[in-house]
């Protein structure tokens, strides 16, 4: 793998994801999904109050959730919500560049199907991680205003988690996108593997706690974190096995990419 | 009623940037919109799509509006 080259076609895909304005909507949808979350969290009672078909003179009182609290609720939107944008978003990314061709172009110059799936894989994770921090931040400064200030430690390390967890499912939409010929069907077998994974890490937490499934729910806890709250020592494995598994897929796009670069 | 009214001129600051943000990606999306040469549907139907439907109309044509050109 050649630096030069891959820079190169990195800055390619930065200047096709500027064309497609991907550099400039997702990070602001990520914005406005973290600014919600405090804000609806804060105004449930009037909100209630206003448009809830309520009787007159009933009283409500919803404690006001703690600020940890409402950073793990933004994340969880963004587990869904901007989990479900980015897939649909970087579903084209290898098969659709396929079926136009444009694959062929740029592999007949003397560039590696290795370079040219990390070019790919470091742009998406540009965005994703960037888009991940701008709406996380916006969240956390909003429930610094509204409700109360949550550390800086614990924010960081929610932040790092969950953009592992990100990592690893948008590692799986690449190499599906470079398996399958069409776009939605990479879309939602990786969001598929998403529900399953988190699903089952909910359902047997004690057996599969070393799953990438199992990340999200580590990243709420470091968010909420407890005193003395060791990542590391809670969850290295899953961290261990989640890193692994993204180096294998992407090592797997490249493989599948071998085999079928272009349609015949 | 005074205290929501006070409510009210403290919510403003604070979902503004909301707004904002939201008319930001409508802009985006209709001039986008208007450049395409196609888009996957009546064109009419996404301007009034990304018009009023809040947040979801620019997202929906982002992702699907644009027909990718073979």
């Amino acid at each position: 793998m050649n630096a030069g080259k891959l820079l190169t076609l990195v800055q390619k895909e930065w200047l096709e994801l500027l064309r497609s304005f991907k550099l400039i909507w997702v990070p602001l949808v990520f914005v406005v999904l973290g600014i919600m979350q405090p804000v609806t969290s804060y105004y449930m009672p009037v909100i209630l109050e206003k448009a809830g078909n309520m009787p007159e003179g009933t009283v409500i009182e919803i404690p006001l959730p703690s600020g940890a609290q409402v950073l793990a609720d933004t994340l969880s939107q963004f587990g869904v919500m901007g989990l479900l944008i980015l897939a649909l978003s970087f579903m084209g990314t290898v098969s659709g560049e396929r079926n136009s061709g444009a694959t062929s172009l740029v592999l007949v110059k003397p560039i590696s199907f290795g370079t040219y799936i990390a070019a790919k894989w470091i742009s998406m994770m540009t965005l994703t991680w960037g888009a991940l921090l701008l709406g996380y931040a916006a969240s956390w400064y909003y429930t610094w205003l509204l409700i109360e200030q949550v550390a800086f430690g614990p924010f960081l390390l929610s932040y790092i988690l969950f953009g592992l967890w990100f990592t690893f499912i948008l590692t799986g939409t690449l190499l599906f996108s470079t398996l399958l010929r069409s776009a939605a069907g990479a879309a939602f077998s990786s969001l598929g593997l998403a529900v399953l994974l988190s699903l089952l890490a909910g359902l047997m937490p004690k057996y599969l706690s070393w799953s990438p499934g199992s990340i999200t729910g580590s990243a709420y806890q470091a968010v909420q974190s407890l005193e003395g709250f060791d990542a590391l020592a809670s969850f290295g494995w899953s961290i261990g096995i989640t890193v692994l598994l993204i180096g294998a897929g992407l090592i797997g796009s490249a493989a599948m990419l071998r085999r079928s670069p272009a349609l015949d | 009623m005074n205290e929501t009214t006070m409510e009210i001129s403290k919510l403003i600051p604070i979902i503004a940037p909301i707004f904002v943000i939201q008319l930001i990606l409508m802009v985006i999306a209709l001039i986008q919109c208007f450049k395409a040469e196609e888009t996957r549907g009546p064109k009419v139907v996404w301007v009034l799509v990304i018009i009023f439907v809040n947040l979801l109309g620019p997202i929906a044509f982002f992702l699907f509006g644009r027909r990718i050109k073979a």
